[in-house]
């Protein structure tokens, strides 16, 4: 702290400063390039979409500043407002299937060891596979005819061929179940993952203390697993309110806007009926719904012991 | 009790692989048949008689062009974002920068954020930048959605390697650059190939991005050119099956072959998010 001292290492402290400059500066040259492809094509569309929804944009022609405009015009459309319910509906029913899905495959693949893991990779084929072709292939699954693979199952129980993806109650449950065929897996690495964390001797302190199977799952593995499920409620949230493509591909929405989530209704009105203003003013709306939503959940399981345990 | 609990467990797993592997093995099978097979009742799970003829017709009709686009945008998009990724990823595990956490939750949302959300003012963005309908439009948009995942898996792994490696490289005289190259990047494989594999499997699978960036017949993908093909000739179930197949066997053998990596990728990155 004397004088002395600090007039000494002057020199030295100057030539260590500039260093680090130059480091700094090179550091920030590196990371320069990702960080300009993933704002140029992650986050400023984000605000030019903001900035697109305050004005009328039709067929590609601007025609000017309009305000709030199309979001009063969304929130007073009552198709808007069913979109969103039909999405909350996918959304909540895809969780409540493949989350209890994923967990129960967790446990197996763990409780199977080598053969678990083979199991898990099965399990993810659907996963690997393109939304849209997915999409295809459920179509001809579900081909309305005693020749097709469900109206055969159909027809060998004395039901008749029934058209699920045009049958207005049965068409969301089968998107649905589609969808949750396809990535219900994915859920499932990481809860294998959360569980492998779990000390062994927890279960046997459990055991001495005579807890049962289903005392030791509420009280220790569901708890303890909490951080992984908030990740993976989470990420399919995200994953099934802005599912579009087996939409498209299976119903297009219908049979009478059943199926026209908010997701769907963005690319119907922006891409398909090129309603441009307001097609960005929905997907405004679509992502301030995703924010909320990770939020809400980050809030729910943040209460549980788990965390802190 | 226990012995009980395993032939549950068994046919469980059973059940669970039917339900997963069936549609696609069915799809296959549909694929081979002559088309006045395909509707054939009761359904034959083995064609009795068999068929390249649906093939040989996506073929006829130019698919294989939309097959070799979706290839070549997935193989750039995956070059650009390893590339710019590793380089990203490796900076923000060695040096210090400034607004590091910004730009840390910068990445992390934007691998949170999904890309439809904000495909209407990028289909904007680039007609206005005459980027639309461009050969580098997709391949470029791909690159920026798989980017952010590539510098998380490559930084957590640089991280966890210590730093002594490449010092005592370039104590034996490789510079900085021949130190990594030589020394740490061949043990980042396992991330690099994390990378490359979701990596390829975005790219290849997306549709909606494709359909709505591009519209010449020329640059179409794969998925873009089965769905145009299923506009024109209606349900022809044995090509359409055909094309399911061929979209498929790309991206499920690279999973197969890298799944470890991928999985362990998901599982660490989980893990530390």
């Amino acid at each position: 702290m004397t004088t002395t001292a600090i007039e000494t290492s002057v020199d030295s402290s100057r030539a260590l400063h500039s260093v680090a400059r130059k480091t700094k500066i090179v550091g920030s040259a590196l990371v320069g390039p990702a960080l300009i492809l993933v704002v140029a094509i992650n986050v400023l569309p984000a605000f030019y979409g903001f900035y697109l929804s305050l004005r009328q944009v039709f067929f590609f022609a601007d025609e000017g500043y309009v305000g709030l405009q199309n979001y009063v015009d969304l929130f007073r459309d009552p198709f808007a407002w069913q979109a969103i319910g039909r999405s909350l509906v996918f959304t909540f029913g895809s969780l409540a299937i493949a989350v209890p899905l994923a967990l129960v495959s967790a446990m197996g693949i763990r409780r199977l060891g080598n053969w678990g893991s083979i199991l898990l990779t099965v399990l993810l084929v659907p996963w690997a596979m393109s939304p849209i072709v997915v999409a295809l292939l459920w179509k001809w699954i579900l081909v309305p005819s005693p020749g097709g693979l469900v109206g055969a199952i159909f027809a060998a129980s004395g039901v008749p061929p029934q058209d699920l993806l045009t049958d207005p109650v049965l068409a969301m449950p089968t998107l649905i179940l589609i969808g949750v065929w396809r990535n219900f897996a994915f859920a499932a690495i990481i809860l294998t993952g959360g569980l492998g964390q779990i000390p062994r001797d927890l279960y046997k302190a459990a055991a001495v203390d005579g807890l049962g199977a289903w005392e030791a799952f509420r009280k220790i593995t569901l708890p303890l697993l909490a951080p992984s499920l908030l990740i993976v409620i989470s990420m399919l949230t995200i994953s099934y309110f802005n599912e579009v493509q087996t939409i498209i591909g299976l119903t297009g929405g219908g049979p009478i806007r059943q199926t026209t989530t908010l997701g769907y209704l963005l690319y119907h009105t922006g891409f398909v009926e090129l309603d441009q203003g307001r097609g960005n003013a929905i997907a405004i709306v679509m992502f301030m719904i995703n924010m909320l939503l990770i939020a809400l959940y980050i809030k729910i399981l943040g209460k549980q012991p788990g965390a802190a345990a | 009790m226990k012995t009980g609990t395993r032939t549950w467990l068994v046919l469980g797993c059973l059940l669970a692989a039917l339900v997963a592997l069936g549609p696609i093995v069915w799809a296959f099978s549909t694929s081979l048949k002559p088309t006045n097979r395909i509707f054939q009742v009761p359904p034959e799970l083995i064609p009795s008689v068999s068929t390249l003829d649906h093939y040989a017709r996506l073929i006829s009709e130019g698919v294989h062009w939309a097959f070799l686009n979706s290839g070549l945008y997935a193989v750039m998009a995956v070059l650009v974002a390893l590339t710019l990724g590793t380089v990203a990823g490796y900076s923000l595990a060695r040096y210090p920068i400034p607004g590091k956490q910004l730009v840390l939750v910068l990445f992390v949302g934007a691998m949170a954020v999904p890309g439809f959300a904000v495909l209407l003012p990028t289909q904007l963005l680039f007609v206005n930048m005459g980027l639309y309908n461009t050969y580098i439009a997709l391949p470029l948009l791909y690159a920026g959605h798989i980017l952010p995942f590539a510098v998380w898996v490559t930084r957590s792994h640089f991280s966890t390697i210590p730093r002594e490696l490449e010092q005592a490289a370039q104590i034996d005289g490789y510079s900085r650059f021949e130190a990594v190259w030589k020394v740490v990047l061949p043990g980042a494989k396992p991330a690099l190939l994390a990378a490359a594999t979701f990596g390829f499997l975005h790219s290849w699978n997306d549709y909606v991005t494709a359909t709505t960036m591009v519209d010449t017949p020329g640059l179409r993908t794969l998925p873009v050119a089965l769905i145009f093909f299923q506009g024109f000739h209606g349900r022809d179930w044995g090509a359409l099956m055909a094309g399911v197949i061929i979209a498929t066997i790309p991206p499920v053998v690279m999973f197969l072959l890298f799944r470890k990596y991928l999985i362990g990728g998901f599982a660490d990155g989980s893990v530390k998010g």
